[in-house]
């Protein structure tokens, strides 16, 4: 029998459940692994009451989130977290930098919340509840979140690329942003996206979260030693990471 | 080995009637930088190429290729055909062709590499003589001479190359392509004169006197914590050298699990992932024992099998790395105790 899976959304834009249907070609065959549930992007349905694997995208910003997480760690056996807002707490934990009461007031001005939600300080799924399985990124990479779709139906462990993203940035014959005076985050940032952006032009900015194999100190030297503000590496690692702490 | 004059403007015709046999792949610019990469003229080479960010490797063994295509229900080999099409490198330095005659000791020696031996047998390669830049260190290996493992060599005299011919084929090639002249006593005497000047271009004075023996004396040297706290595990050393070779193999399914095809992609010694075995042991679990290492491969135990160093000067790594690791500063930490 097909493992029942559903697909819930916390806080995010949802690009990383628009990137699931963006496997286009192959998203039939996914599906037909699986016996889809529940799709909150996708489906006007509710969210059943039983189910095996539950992928979340999004970061923790209520206490309703976390209730429903609570329930959901008790119903599926497999929990993926896929995308950096559900994976390091992404963009919304942008939020937890500093006061996150002050933040809000400038949003939302001293009214309650329309959706009659409790705020809480952003942060990632894991710091929540246990997660199995991780896909990384902003978004998400179809192939990736295949990849990890299958190891947690053949109940292999979850491996999410550990080394710093270099290495395959020198594959790709791309041209250093280091060597032109910018600051890069490829450095210290979780291989597995094919340096896609250093390719495209852009400087590496960290949604794939901090490599456990990362060397902070050095990094913030590196940058020193070519005259750039070493601090700059932990600001600017902050647009995806700034809930790194709770990140497990 | 035979000897030709060939005028500089001919070179256009060379690269011209070597396009209409072979995929032409030669040095060309790229922000600045250099990259080996497909031409269809000669106006599109930089022949004054520095070093290219990737070395030749890449078109024998690729970053990731393919080596098999399998179907999961039975279990059969579907594909495993080789991608070897002729092909002709245009333009290497004496420090890249004498890499690739280190990565054939590894690859076409006790093991032979199938995917590696077949594209090795179908291109050519005409290299080209170079200036020292301040990256370079061949002269210390004398990696800075070739003496096979190209079709033709092109060495810069100004105005005109002096061709040494190496196999049949490449005598045949400029036979076939260009107008070329004999050799006089002249030519061979400006030759020597321009080989001269390339050796004392060179402005590093890096010394190796006993470096194996140093190598073992300081093993547990507090040099490599050093260089290991220096680190950043980043790989990229090792995916710019001309004569790394190690590699990882991994089966990737299709989304339907039906079928799948075997990978291998460039590995590196700095990951931590690589001396990983069953059980979660880790022979090299910090950073400094896997610096160490390397240079250990490098300088002692490639040495030791082959009687050359696993190293050609040409200097990549040390732009590569972020953290300004280099050979040179290496063999420097080790012959004075300090890392500097």
């Amino acid at each position: 029998m097909a493992p029942r899976v559903v697909v819930i959304g916390l806080a995010s834009d949802f690009g990383c459940q628009v990137q699931m249907t963006n496997i286009e070609d192959h998203l039939l065959d996914v599906l037909g692994l699986i016996d889809l549930r529940y799709w909150q992007l996708a489906s006007s349905g509710h969210l059943p009451d039983s189910y095996d694997v539950a992928i979340i995208e999004g970061a923790v910003t209520t206490d309703e989130h976390v209730a429903l997480l609570e329930r959901v760690r008790e119903t599926a056996g497999v929990v993926i977290a896929i995308g950096a807002c559900a994976f390091t707490g992404g963009i919304p934990a942008l939020a937890a930098l500093g006061e996150i009461d002050r933040h809000c007031a400038v949003v939302y001005g001293d009214t309650p919340p329309v959706a009659g939600v409790t705020r809480r300080t952003p942060g990632p799924v894991g710091s929540v509840i246990a997660v199995d399985y991780h896909v990384p990124g902003c978004p998400i990479d179809t192939d990736e979140f295949v990849r990890v779709l299958h190891r947690a139906l053949q109940g292999l462990s979850d491996r999410p690329p550990q080394d710093p993203l270099c290495a395959v940035c020198k594959t790709m014959e791309n041209v250093c942003f280091l060597e032109r005076g910018q600051v890069c985050l490829g450095l210290v940032t979780r291989t597995g996206c094919g340096a896609r952006c250093v390719t495209l032009g852009r400087p590496c900015t960290g949604c794939r979260g901090l490599s456990p194999e990362a060397n902070l100190p050095a990094a913030a030297g590196v940058l020193e030693s070519r005259g750039l503000d070493g601090a700059e590496l932990v600001r600017l690692f902050d647009l995806y990471n700034a809930a790194r702490e709770a990140v497990r | 080995m035979f000897f030709r004059m060939v005028e500089k403007d001919q070179i256009a015709d060379l690269v011209r009637g070597l396009a209409s046999e072979y995929e032409v792949v030669g040095p060309v610019e790229k922000q600045g930088r250099f990259v080996f990469a497909p031409v269809t003229g000669a106006e599109e080479l930089r022949l004054d190429y520095d070093t290219t960010l990737l070395p030749p490797k890449r078109w024998f063994f690729p970053p990731e290729e393919t080596i098999m295509r399998f179907r999961t229900a039975d279990e059969e080999v579907t594909d495993d055909e080789v991608f070897a099409p002729p092909r002709v490198l245009f333009g290497l330095h004496p420090c890249d062709i004498n890499a690739l005659l280190l990565m054939d000791n590894v690859f076409t020696r006790d093991y032979v590499d199938p995917y590696y031996k077949a594209r090795r047998d179908n291109t050519l390669v005409v290299g080209v003589s170079c200036t020292p830049s301040d990256t370079c260190f061949c002269n210390v290996w004398d990696t800075d001479e070739v003496h096979w493992g190209f079709d033709v060599f092109l060495t810069d005299l100004g105005d005109r190359y002096y061709a040494s011919l190496r196999t049949v084929k490449g005598a045949e090639l400029l036979d076939d392509y260009v107008k070329s002249s004999e050799v006089t006593e002249e030519d061979t005497a400006e030759f020597q004169r321009v080989v001269g000047e390339f050796k004392q271009a060179f402005d590093n004075d890096v010394d190796t006197t006993q470096l194996p023996v140093l190598l073992d004396a300081k093993f547990d040297s507090p040099i490599w914590d050093e260089f290991g706290e220096q680190c950043l595990s980043c790989g990229a050393c090792s995916m710019v050298c001309p004569t790394c070779y190690c590699f990882d193999v991994t089966d990737r399914l299709a989304p339907d699990q039906k079928s799948g095809r075997r990978v291998r992609t460039w590995d590196s010694c700095q990951f931590k992932e690589f001396a990983a075995v069953a059980h979660g042991q880790n022979f090299r679990e910090g950073r400094a024992s896997r610096v160490k290492y390397r240079y250990y491969h490098k300088q002692w135990g490639y040495l030791s099998k082959f009687e050359r160093v696993l190293c050609v000067g040409c200097g990549r790594c040390a732009r590569a790395c972020p953290s300004d690791i280099s050979p040179v500063r290496v063999i420097e930490a080790l012959q004075t105790g300090g890392v500097r």
